[in-house]
Order: C-alpha cells, then sequence, then structure tokens
C-alpha cells in the first residue's frame, strides 16, 4: 500500500484545484473576447466505403483525374481527393467505382428554376436577360452559413430529382425563353462533367454560361471550362486565409488564381463577399482585398457586398449593420474598385449603378426590376465612358 | 468526544447537518441556473433542458459511486470539498458561458454531440464534487460514532435543495441576476464551512479560505464581472435583463441594435425583407383592414408598414414585458395613437379578447419547442378563426428552402397545410425567404404587387423583387410540393415539433441513435448488476423525472412559457421528498407494505395523469400543476428509506441507492425528454412511465 503514488486526500484536493485552475483560467479567457477569431479547418472528409457497386444511370466517367488502376485522385478542385475503390469525395459527387472515377451528379438536378440575371447577382451581364438555373447537390465547401445546404452538403442519392441530361437542359432553356443557363445554388464545380457538356451544347445553341462559384477549382478543368463560359460570379468569401479554413473549410490562395484565369481568359466576372459580422467586416481586410483585385484584375470588375443573416449553423450572429457595409464600399470605392453593389439591402443607393467616370445614375434599379438604362453602344451617355460588361447591343440591339 | 478533540458529537452533527443543507441550497439553485444558462447558450428546446438533466444526474450518481471507494472519511478533505461546492458553481456559470467562445465558432449553433459533450465537461468537476459529498459525509458521520441513517441523510438533503428552490424560484429569481443568486445561496454553506474550520481549529484553512471567500463576493457582486462574461458571445452589450421568461440582450453593432433572446439573434435594425413579406402578403388582400392583431413581431419596421394601411387599432401581443420595455426604450417601437402592447400569453389573449380583428399576423419562431408548436396546432387555429371578422386573414411563416425541397420541408409544410385547411377555405403559400400562410374564408391573390400599386403603397423590397422570388412558377412548384395527406400538428401530439427536430438532426448530420444505443447498452450492464430491489428506487427516479419533463412540457403546451416554472416545478418535486421521506421513516409499518403503498400511489397519479393530458386536457390554474408535483414527489420520497430499509444497509448503502434512484432519474429524463415526448407526444411518455412503474410493482409483488 506505501507504493502508490497518491493518496486518496491528495488526489481529491489535487482535482479540486486542478478544476478551480481550469475554470477560473477559462473565466479570464472570456475578458480578452474572442470573436471572430479562427482556428483550425471545417474542411470535409473523404467517405470510406460509401460508393455504390456500380454507376448509376446518373453517372458519367470523371473528366480530369488521375488513376493507377486502383486509386484515384480527383483533380477538378484544390481538395485532390485521393479515393481508394468504394470511396467517396469530399464534395460528396464524385466515387471510386473499380479503380475509375465516377461523378454521380450527371443529368439529375435537383433544383431548376428560372431567375432574373441580377438575382445571381450578375449586374454588369445582359441586364433583363432570365437564367435557366440549374442545381445538383454537392459542394467542396463546408460554408456554416450556407443558404442551400439542403443539396450543397447531401449525396446525390439523398435527395429528389429530376432527370434531365444536357441536351434536355439546353431544350428546356430555349422553351422556356432564358437568356443563359446558370449553374447555381449548390457548388457547380462539384458536377462539373454535367457543367460541361451543357455548356459546350449552349455555346452551340446560342445560349449564354453563367457559372455562380465558390472558385474553388484547379487551372486546368477551369481553363477548359472557359471555352463555354460567358459570365461568372466567384465568392470571395474573405480576404483571410484562416477565415475560409474555419467558416467554409476552404483555402483563399485557390480562389484568386480563380480569378486571374478568369481575368486572363476574357470571361466577365463578377465578385461577391458576404460580409459576416466579426469575420468579414474588418475595414483592413476590405482595404487589402481591394489593393489586391486592382493589382492582378485591375478595377473594372464589380464586386457585391451582401448583408449577412443569420444562417444554417451560423445563426448567433448579428445580421451585418448596413453602416458598416457602407463604410466597406466606401472604402472600395476610395481604393479604386469602380462598380461596388450593396446587396441583400432593398432601396439602398449602393444598389445603382453609377458611371465610374462622371458618377451619373446609368442603370437605375429597384431590385431585380430594371428601371432605366441610360447607356449607347455600352457607353455611358452623359459622359461616353464605356462601362465594362457584356451588354445586349455589342450584338446590334440597343436598350433603354 | 469526538476522534478530532474538544468538540462535541452534538455540536458536529449540528454543524454537518447545516452542511448537508447548505449543499442543498446551493446545489439545487445551481442546478436550475444551469438549465436555464444551456436554454440560453444552445437550441433553446426540449433536447437541451432534457440533455443537462441528464448529465447532472449521471455526473452526480457517478460521484456518488465514487464515494464507495473510501472506507473512510476526512475532515479536512471534507472541508476543502464543501467550501469549493460554495464557490465553484459562480466558475461554473462563467466557465460555461467563455468556454462557448473556446469550443465552438463564434455564431455557430452546435449540434447534439458537440452540446452532450460541452454540457458535460463543464458541469462534471461540479456534479462529481455534489454527488460525492453526501454519501462522503455518511462516512464522516460514522468517523465520529455518530448514527445517521441513508434515510435522514436523504431527508437533510432534500431539506436543503428545498429550501434552495423555494427561495431562488419565490424571491431571487425575480430580483437578482445569476451570478448574485448563486453568491447568496451559496452564503450559508460557506458560513457553515468557515464556522466549521474554527470549530475544529483548522486555523490553516481558516486563514486560505477567508481570501478566497471575498474573492468568491467580490466577483460575483459586481455587475461588469456578470456582463464581461457575456461580451464575448454577444459582443458589445448595451443592456442585459434577465426576465421570467428568458434572457434578453440587446447589443449595438455600430448604429445598429441587435436584439437577443436566449441566446438567438430576434432583431436587427432594417430588416425590410421580413418586415414587408410579413404585413404586405397580408393586409394588401384587403380594401381596409381596421383592427390588426400581431403576436410578437414588433420590433423596427413591422409596425411602420403597417402603419402604411392607416389601421384604427393595433394590438400589439409579446409575452415578456421585459421584452417590449426595452425595445420602447431605445425607440424600437414607433409610437403611434392607435397601437396597444398588450404583456400576455396570445393563446390566452385570443381566447379571452371580444374584439375581432380583419387581420392575425403570427410572426414566431420555428416550432421547436412546445411554447412555438402551440401556434401551429389544431386548437390554435380554432381559436384564431373565433377572432377573426368574416373573410379575416390569419398569416403566419415557416422556414423552409426556397430552392429545392427536402423530404422533411415538404412534409412539414404540408402538416401545416393540413391542419390549416380544417379550419379555413382559402390558402395561399408564397414561396418566400419563407413560406407564408395565409388564410381566409375569403378569396386570395398572390398578386401582391398588384395589390400594393391599386392602394398606392409603395415598398423598397416587394416592388423590386417580388417577380424575381416569388415567380408563379415557384408559388405553383410550392403548392404541388404539399402533397395529400391527413396528418395534422395538435398541441399534445406535435408531429410539427418532430420533423423540426429531425431537421435540426439532419442539418448538424448527426442521429442521437448511436448515443442511444450506447446508453441502453450500459443499462444493460447496470441492470445485471444491480440488486432486484434497487430497480425499485431506479424506476421510481425514471417515472419520477420522466413525469417531471411530462409536466414541463404540458406546462409549455398550456401557459407557452417555461423559463420561470423551470425553477418552480422543480421546487415542488423537491417539495414532496422531504415529508414523504419523513413519513415512510417514522410511520412503522412493514416496508414492503409501505414501498407497495407508495408504488400503488405513483401509479394512479400517472393514470390520472395520462388520462388528462390524453382525454381531459382541461385547462387548470398552474397550482394544480405544482401540487401535482408535490403530491407525487411526495410518494417518491416516501417510498426511499422503505426501499433502503428493504435492501438493507449492509448490501446496499447509502450510495448504492442514491446511484439507483439517480441514474433512473437520469434515464427517464434522457428518454422521455429527448425521444418519447418529441417523437411520440406527452401520452405516450406517461404510457411508457407506467408501464415502467407497474414493472417495479410486479417485482415487489413476486419478491
Amino acid at each position: 500500500m506505501m507504493t502508490i503514488m497518491m493518496t486518496r486526500k491528495e488526489f481529491l484536493k489535487s482535482a479540486a484545484l486542478g478544476a478551480s485552475v481550469l475554470l477560473c483560467a477559462g473565466t479570464g479567457y472570456g475578458f480578452f473576447g474572442k470573436a471572430g477569431d479562427c482556428s483550425g479547418s471545417i474542411k470535409g472528409h473523404i467517405t470510406k466505403n460509401d460508393a455504390p457497386n456500380e454507376p448509376w444511370k446518373w453517372s458519367i466517367e470523371g473528366f480530369h483525374y488521375a488513376s493507377d488502376g486502383e486509386q484515384v485522385e480527383c483533380q477538378v478542385c484544390p481538395n485532390r481527393c485521393v479515393l481508394d475503390p468504394g470511396d467517396r469525395s469530399i464534395c460528396r459527387s464524385k466515387v471510386n467505382i473499380g479503380g475509375k472515377l465516377y461523378s454521380l451528379a450527371y443529368g439529375n438536378p435537383c433544383a431548376v428554376h428560372m431567375d432574373p440575371i441580377e438575382k445571381k447577382p450578375l449586374a454588369h451581364f445582359y441586364p433583363r436577360s432570365a437564367a435557366f438555373s440549374i442545381a445538383t447537390t454537392g459542394c467542396n465547401f463546408r460554408c456554416l452559413n450556407c443558404q442551400n445546404w439542403e443539396i450543397s452538403q447531401k449525396k446525390p442519392e439523398e435527395v429528389e430529382h429530376m432527370t434531365l441530361f444536357p441536351e434536355g437542359v439546353i431544350e428546356a432553356a430555349l422553351e422556356k425563353g432564358a437568356r443563359s443557363i446558370a449553374y447555381t445554388y449548390s457548388e457547380a464545380i462539384t458536377y462539373y462533367e454535367y457543367m460541361f457538356d451543357t455548356a459546350r451544347l449552349a455555346r452551340a445553341a446560342k445560349l449564354k454560361n453563367v457559372l455562380i462559384s465558390n472558385g474553388y477549382i484547379n487551372r486546368e478543368p477551369l481553363v477548359n471550362l472557359c471555352k463555354y463560359l460567358d459570365g461568372a460570379n466567384i465568392n470571395l468569401k474573405s480576404f483571410d486565409n484562416a477565415v475560409y479554413g474555419c467558416l467554409n473549410g476552404g483555402t483563399l490562395d485557390p480562389v484568386l488564381e480563380t480569378f486571374k484565369t478568369l481575368h486572363e481568359q476574357g470571361v466577365w466576372f463578377e465578385m461577391t463577399t458576404l460580409v459576416v459580422p466579426t469575420y468579414v467586416d474588418k475595414p483592413e481586410m476590405i482595404k487589402r482585398m481591394c489593393q489586391w483585385i486592382l493589382k492582378n484584375l485591375g478595377p473594372d470588375y464589380p464586386l457585391h457586398l451582401l448583408r449577412f443573416f443569420p444562417q444554417y449553423k451560423l445563426n448567433r450572429l448579428p445580421a451585418t449593420p448596413v453602416a458598416t457595409l457602407e463604410e466597406l464600399r466606401r472604402i472600395a470605392l476610395d481604393q479604386g474598385i469602380r462598380y461596388v453593389y450593396l446587396g441583400n439591402v432593398p432601396g439602398h443607393d449602393g444598389t445603382q449603378t453609377y458611371c465610374h467616370q462622371c458618377g451619373k445614375v446609368i442603370i437605375s434599379r429597384n431590385g431585380y426590376w430594371i428601371k432605366e438604362i441610360h447607356m449607347k453602344e455600352g457607353k455611358c451617355i452623359y459622359c461616353n465612358a464605356p462601362i465594362p460588361g457584356r451588354w445586349d447591343w455589342e450584338k446590334g440591339k440597343n436598350l433603354s | 468526544m469526538g476522534p478530532h478533540g474538544t468538540i462535541s458529537r452534538h455540536r458536529f452533527r449540528w454543524l454537518a447537518i447545516g452542511s448537508i443543507v447548505g449543499v442543498g441550497i446551493s446545489s439545487v439553485t445551481t442546478q436550475i441556473l444551469t438549465i436555464r444558462e444551456f436554454l440560453s447558450q444552445f437550441h433553446g428546446n426540449e433536447i437541451t433542458i432534457s440533455l443537462v438533466v441528464f448529465c447532472w444526474l449521471v455526473l452526480t450518481g457517478l460521484g456518488t459511486l465514487l464515494a464507495k471507494c473510501f472506507k473512510k472519511a476526512s475532515l479536512a478533505v471534507y472541508l476543502v470539498l464543501a467550501l469549493i461546492i460554495g464557490v465553484l458553481p459562480l466558475f461554473q456559470m462563467a466557465g460555461i458561458r467563455v468556454f462557448r467562445e473556446l469550443f465552438f465558432t463564434h455564431g455557430v449553433s452546435p449540434g447534439f454531440y458537440p452540446i452532450l459533450i460541452y454540457i458535460s465537461v463543464t458541469i462534471a468537476p461540479y456534479c462529481l464534487l455534489t454527488g460525492f459529498i453526501l454519501p462522503y459525509t455518511q462516512k464522516l458521520f460514522h468517523g465520529f460514532h455518530v448514527p445517521f441513517e441513508s434515510g435522514e441523510l436523504y431527508i437533510t438533503d432534500s431539506a436543503g435543495d428545498i429550501l434552495g428552490g423555494v427561495l431562488f424560484s419565490f424571491l431571487l429569481v425575480y430580483w437578482f441576476k445569476p451570478f448574485t443568486v448563486i453568491a447568496l445561496t451559496a452564503a450559508f454553506l460557506v458560513l457553515v464551512t468557515l464556522l466549521m474550520m474554527g470549530e475544529f481549529r483548522k486555523w490553516g484553512f481558516l486563514l486560505a479560505a477567508l481570501p478566497i471567500v471575498a474573492l468568491f463576493y467580490i466577483t460575483a457582486l459586481m455587475p461588469s464581472v456578470e456582463i464581461h462574461t457575456l461580451e464575448a458571445q454577444y459582443g458589445n452589450i448595451v443592456n442585459y435583463v434577465e426576465s421570467r421568461f428568458g434572457r434578453i440582450v440587446v447589443t449595438k453593432e455600430g448604429p445598429q441594435y441587435t436584439f437577443w433572446e436566449s441566446g438567438t439573434p430576434l432583431y436587427s435594425d432594417a430588416n425590410t425583407i421580413e418586415a414587408e413579406e410579413k404585413v404586405h402578403y397580408t393586409l394588401s388582400q384587403r380594401d381596409h383592414v381596421k383592427k390588426i392583431l400581431l403576436v410578437s413581431g414588433g420590433l423596427g419596421e413591422t409596425l411602420l408598414e403597417m402603419d402604411k394601411y392607416s389601421p384604427l387599432r393595433v394590438d400589439y401581443v409579446e409575452l415578456d414585458p421585459a421584452l417590449t420595455q426595452t425595445a420602447e426604450d431605445l425607440k424600437m417601437i414607433p409610437e403611434f395613437s392607435y397601437l396597444n402592447i398588450i404583456n400576455t400569453d396570445a393563446r390566452k389573449y385570443i381566447q379571452s379578447t371580444d374584439i375581432r380583428y380583419g387581420a392575425v399576423i403570427l410572426d414566431l419562431p420555428e416550432p421547436d419547442t412546445f411554447q412555438a408548436n402551440r401556434f401551429y396546432t389544431d386548437e390554435f387555429f380554432s381559436m384564431a378563426k373565433h377572432v377573426l371578422k368574416k373573410n379575416g386573414i390569419l398569416a403566419m411563416n415557416m422556414d423552409y428552402s426556397p430552392n429545392y425541397l427536402s423530404r422533411l420541408q415538404k412534409e412539414k409544410l404540408s402538416i401545416l397545410y393540413h391542419t390549416l385547411k380544417r379550419h379555413f377555405n382559402h390558402i395561399l403559400v408564397l414561396p418566400g425567404e419563407q413560406a407564408c400562410f395565409i388564410m381566409s374564408d375569403g378569396a386570395l391573390s398572390a398578386d401582391i404587387p398588384r395589390k400594393l400599386k391599386s392602394k398606392g403603397i409603395k415598398t423598397a423590397y416587394i416592388d423590386g423583387y417580388f417577380n424575381g422570388n416569388v415567380t408563379k412558377e415557384r408559388i405553383r412548384e410550392l403548392r404541388t410540393n404539399l402533397g395529400p395527406g391527413q396528418t395534422i400538428n395538435t398541441d399534445f401530439n406535435p408531429r410539427l415539433m418532430q420533423l423540426v427536430f429531425k431537421e435540426w438532426f439532419s442539418r448538424h448530420g448527426t442521429s442521437p441513435s448511436d448515443f442511444m444505443g450506447g446508453l441502453a447498452g450500459l443499462l444493460l450492464l447496470y441492470f445485471i448488476f444491480m440488486k432486484r430491489e434497487e430497480y425499485i428506487l431506479f424506476s421510481t427516479g425514471f417515472t419520477a423525472m420522466g413525469l417531471e419533463m411530462a409536466v414541463i412540457f404540458a406546462f409549455q403546451i398550456i401557459y407557452g412559457y417555461i423559463y420561470v416554472m423551470i425553477g418552480l416545478i422543480i421546487t415542488a418535486f423537491l417539495l414532496g421528498l422531504l415529508p414523504g421521506a419523513v413519513t415512510g421513516v417514522k410511520w412503522s409499518a412493514k416496508s414492503s407494505v409501505k414501498a407497495g403503498l407508495a408504488e400503488v400511489a405513483m401509479l394512479l397519479l400517472s393514470a390520472f395523469f395520462l388520462c388528462w393530458c390524453g382525454w381531459f386536457r382541461v385547462v387548470v390554474h398552474p397550482l394544480w400543476f405544482l401540487i401535482f408535483c408535490f403530491v407525487f414527489s411526495f410518494f417518491a420520497g416516501f417510498q426511499f428509506p422503505a426501499a433502503a430499509r428493504l435492501i438493507g444497509e449492509e448490501r446496499s448503502p447509502a450510495a448504492g441507492c442514491l446511484a439507483a434512484d439517480l441514474c433512473g432519474a437520469a434515464v427517464g429524463a434522457l428518454v422521455v425528454g429527448t425521444l418519447v415526448i418529441p417523437l411520440w407526444g406527452v401520452g405516450m411518455a406517461v404510457l411508457l412511465l407506467i408501464m415502467v412503474k407497474t414493472s417495479s410493482g410486479l417485482l415487489l409483488l413476486l419478491r
């Protein structure tokens, strides 16, 4: 009995002391405040042995992947999932069946709607046009504030979907009088093959292709896609790698590369930043972000700053104060970004399009409804400054 | 003379009894405050209540079992532990608040397992200690050769619990914030502990204890300290109120005010979209709505949008006066001569008012508690219909995903639709930011912009966004998804609540089934090693706590709030235990007769409750709930000493009996609160309790 390391009495005293110290330390920690600090990443995981035994009707062999006959590496997005036979990718749409990579999200959209292009949001891309919008399940991120988590965080087999292969999409879009096809709602990169084949057919049918995405894609698949892409709205979720990790489960650099590639390939794009209180509302961060944009992409691509509302798992934060949005917009304009819009703030002046040269309203908007356009042949009618974007009069039409 | 020198046994006995009572006062208050704290920290629903009660009881039970390892008790250890139990609640409460920011990403509402782990970790030190100290005290009595049986220990502890519960529920909760309550309810225990240190001449202990106690009181009684502990979670706090109905915090971000109710942002400035959808989809339907009833959600723009219709009377019913008072102070409720703010339960108001309204607008949270669910039920729609004028409109919203309707969401919207269909000829469901349900016996139109234009009403959101968001195609699609079905939502069979719970689990990608399976396995092991008679105590704990849960939820259904009543219901349950246990000890009948009598009484009471919630459903005064709790716990308390005698002190000393009782209570709280009631309703839960109690009755008979 003498060999015991600690008597019961000592053990009890130590345990009580330890617990007290722990709780006191925690209490003290609270006084420093921690709001918005990020540590760690919520990046998704590959699921072992979760693939079906054989591809289903809505499958296609993946486009960008490497295989050693057994293991496969999906090369579409920077997650670069290495899958053993039977494994499922982080985005939940790709599986390894018998040493081949298959996409299970092909021709099985679960969301199909006609939306005004302004809803994407795209402010400088064929205003007043309608986009035939489709989505299958899947996302390579794990955003805590996802608006479409019911599809983005599910497997293709878990949702109710319709059958609409690429030919059917074109047919439906034309029938409904859409100007473009938008790959949207969930994360289009995860149904890359479906999007690529549809976009190719859409181009042939003189429909525009619009990518609404988090921009988390590798260069090679993106360059291939750019051949058919006409417009994009890419989320720049923050300008801080740590925030990307803890709120979205991704990283910043690949997204910045996407912007550079789109710019280089001549695809029109607009950028969207959701201003999440305590995370993405730091003026200094927005300033750095704008400086990067100006240096690498120039001043012409519009930036949309969206008001955050509590959503999905991130529902213990307040809505973004409108004053914060106004301040960040002013910072972005001061830095030299020419078109900075505010979103989710109905009726605000920041939703109008002002000519970057003379400052007059050239597109007067009331929400998605375009009241007036004061442009001619892509130029401001007041000062003749060319307005960046994709406008209908490029094809000889004119709008007012 | 005792083993500790000059102190008499008599003196020791009274000091130790005082200490047990002190532990009771402090611990029951801490338990109630902890439940309320977790309700504010997490998803404030039935699952959270049940998880806290479960963890509390399991950990206390574990602490009790730990005491079994000790043959003798040391006075020095006892004094240290008693002092820690006195001061620890403050650090526990502060810890719960600030550790949240350490454990979870700021602003995130965590899922089932993280909540379970967090609750267990943060309350473990305190629960283990309080569970440990009771049987340890009994060993101390033995050390001093002072006789003190399990039954006496149980009675003394219960006396302390009752005192704590009464103090908290009838006095302290109305006047003080949690830290002050902790300081006040710890006073007796701290004082007795210091006295014991002096009596036993433990001068070193006393010297060390005095500065700790001073620091404890300075920290607990400084209001700024309490607010600081909330700032990491909320931000810049400008107002903080602990009302009878929940925690209200107001923060300021730049010029924007945000109102938080029980940890959830309730309203932030300039929420135009929500206000316009809520008001105009409803009021634009009729030519002139003169009288409007708004149930909750009257902060900010809502009333300004209503003003565009020039109503003659707007009655805004909000349960919590602290919320409307704070909002009025901050000018968040506009001043209109026709506006009446009524602070009462909206159901009660609707039942009693003679006024007939042109429109009733409900702006309520999802039916994820019985409190909210009672506004989505068949019973409520029947009442609401009666306060509507001919062709008047009832409007309410429900969360959904505008771009894709999951199976759960379809089912949820369909149940609401079919429940409403029993009362209204026309139901219009608009796919706005939320699914907007507009009901009337008169015709309804989905062309809101045209209606607004005809009335000359300008809006910021609807004018510009309606046609892009609420397209004919989306309206048609949503309507098609409201499939055929006969299932309806009722007060006591809350089908919507079940679906919202399932949705919550789906959102977090978890299911409680693994945990429940593991628990069932552990329970099986416990049953194998349990003495047969201990099962009687287990079943009594199970039934008592399960019924406590059922009473809490039934109360919520009838009266619509629970925050302050949790304390009263727990107190009423505790209040019955003491006279029950005293009667059990004093009455000289055979132990088996006493235990059997208690079994029959508890069975009858459960059956009575089943009849009430299953068939009669008469709205009774809150006092009757408390009387019921008291009577039931009287028989639970009555049975404990009798059952303990049946088992025999040698076979199962205090620790074994207490552990059986606590384990039963823990499992009862969890199974009834998180599984049976949310999935099958209150009636089925009580039926299960009756079955469990019947099994123990049979065991007693066959003994």
